[in-house]
């Protein structure tokens, strides 16, 4: 819609046409004779209106009630208002400025300083729209390409780690599943242990680093990762050095002070560890171990007992539960455990509907 | 008559009404709005009514008309009763509403001549 039109509001006729006559071959114009008619007319025109004239006072609602209802709805922001009034030293010429009246002009009028000072008010008010739709457009762009940005580094990390998974014969799924529950996990505790500080951006790149947490496999000889029996004991201290290995591939690309860095090394690092110390590589125990750590820890240890592997039948979801809580495989702390009873209808679901039926759900 | 003759004869500023509205024909367009207005009837009537309110709003719009047709004589008038209604005072406004009243039919007078013609 085309900002073509002026309003003049002052209850003097004669005052009104002083001021269209200057305008009137240009722009549409609209009189209201009083501040309820005034109000009327820029709730109807308020898309058109390119500058209002307001007389202080008129009957019924004044020139204050005009520009505070014009506040109340925002339209001060875009259309100008020049308030008409004959006295300089008003108190309420100062209020008119207070409630955003852009201009005052005094009787009598001088038409061409009128009409001057009305286009300069005009042209700095498109001009500040016109700044304000750019960097609205200027954002929203900025948005879309970090969103775009955020989207391609996942489908990055998602492919590097489905590679190391493949070579394990496995269908790739683990991978999303551990970053499914990972996610699962990081709700419970945003929810009832604030005092980890998990924001919903670290909770993202948490999930997002926890794909990468065996990356260090990518390092192991065939021979022992594809070997079907059990592994002797010189084989399973190299098959523990995967979470080593993959420190050494991230060093590589070694980032300072990067968050996600942090996570993706943390979690490829302490996997493997124990609440109780007797993990693995370092032996951290208890709070040693970062909580992202742990948590990728608990649901890699959940997923391989509910899968099959090569080596064993999957665990029926209550067994993997019992084994869990009671020590079997691998000692959790107590929040982790707690976790695991919030998230256990859900850590089911998946396994036993599989990972589409989740995603459509999804974690709020 | 012409347009500086009538602005003489009611005490009005020719020269500044000119600077402002540039031609004559425009001086008399407006002119003859001015015997349209309705507010000089209206500050009448509510001040007989002892409409204090009403008295000023429409004290305050004969005012702003005379200011912007450079009827200097009406306007020093009219915002002498707008600044009396403004403090409430109207026995004051009473008293001088009689000048209003000379001066507006003067005013009015001039105008009809110029119109006439």
């Amino acid at each position: 819609m085309p900002k073509d039109t002026i309003l003049i509001a002052d209850d003097a006729e004669l005052n009104r046409e002083m001021i269209k006559f200057i305008f009137e071959e240009q722009y549409q114009i609209i009189e209201a004779e009083d501040g309820e008619q005034a109000i009327h007319y820029i709730r109807e025109n308020k898309h058109s209106l390119c500058l209002i004239f307001l007389d202080l006072m008129m009957p019924n609602k004044s020139g204050l009630d005009v520009l505070k209802y014009m506040n109340l709805y925002d339209y001060i922001d875009y259309i100008p208002v020049i308030m008409i009034t004959g006295e300089a030293t008003d108190e309420t010429e100062e209020k008119a400025y207070e409630f955003g009246a852009s201009d005052v002009i005094y009787k009598p009028f001088a038409p061409n300083v009128v009409m001057r000072r009305a286009k300069n008010l005009m042209e700095l008010f498109e001009h500040r729209i016109d700044v304000e739709k750019e960097l609205v457009k200027r954002t929203n762009e900025l948005i879309e390409s970090r969103e775009q940005l955020a989207r391609s580094n996942e489908f990055l990390i998602n492919a590097l780690s489905t590679v190391v998974e493949f070579r394990s014969l496995e269908s790739g799924e683990h991978i999303q599943r551990v970053k499914y529950f990972t996610k699962l996990f990081l709700k419970y505790i945003r929810k009832f242990y604030p005092k980890y500080g998990i924001t919903k951006k670290k909770a993202e790149l948490i999930t997002n680093a926890s794909a990468l947490h065996d990356l260090g496999k990518i390092a192991i000889s065939d021979s022992i990762l594809l070997k079907p029996g059990k592994l002797t004991e010189e084989e399973f201290e190299e098959m523990k050095k995967h979470t080593l290995y993959g420190c050494e591939i991230l060093e590589k690309f070694r980032q300072e002070d990067n968050e996600f860095y942090q996570y993706c090394y943390d979690i490829c690092r302490y996997h493997h560890e124990r609440y109780d110390g007797k993990g693995y590589p370092e032996g951290l125990a208890g709070d040693e171990i970062p909580i992202w750590a742990q948590i990728v820890s608990i649901v890699d240890v959940y997923d391989a007992l509910v899968s099959e592997r090569v080596y064993k039948a999957p665990y029926a979801v209550e067994v993997a539960a019992r084994m869990i809580h009671d020590g079997e495989c691998g000692i959790f702390s107590p929040e982790m455990l707690d976790c695991f009873e919030l998230a256990r209808a859900e850590l089911f679901a998946v396994t036993e509907n599989g990972l589409s039926f989740a995603d459509a759900e999804g974690i709020h | 008559m012409t347009v500086q003759e009538c602005y003489e004869a009611i005490g009005g500023d020719y020269n500044d009404i000119m600077s402002r509205l540039k031609t004559e024909e425009r001086v008399k367009k407006f002119a003859g709005m001015f015997l349209k207005e309705k507010c000089y009837q209206t500050l009448v009537q509510t001040i007989e009514e002892g409409n204090q309110e009403e008295a000023f709003r429409a004290a305050h719009t004969l005012k702003g008309v005379c200011q912007n047709m450079s009827f200097t004589t009406l306007f020093h008038s009219s915002f002498a009763i707008t600044e009396s209604l403004r403090g409430s005072n109207m026995d004051e406004a009473k008293t001088l509403l009689e000048q209003v009243t000379k001066d507006y039919e003067r005013t009015i007078d001039g105008v009809t001549k110029l119109l006439e013609q």
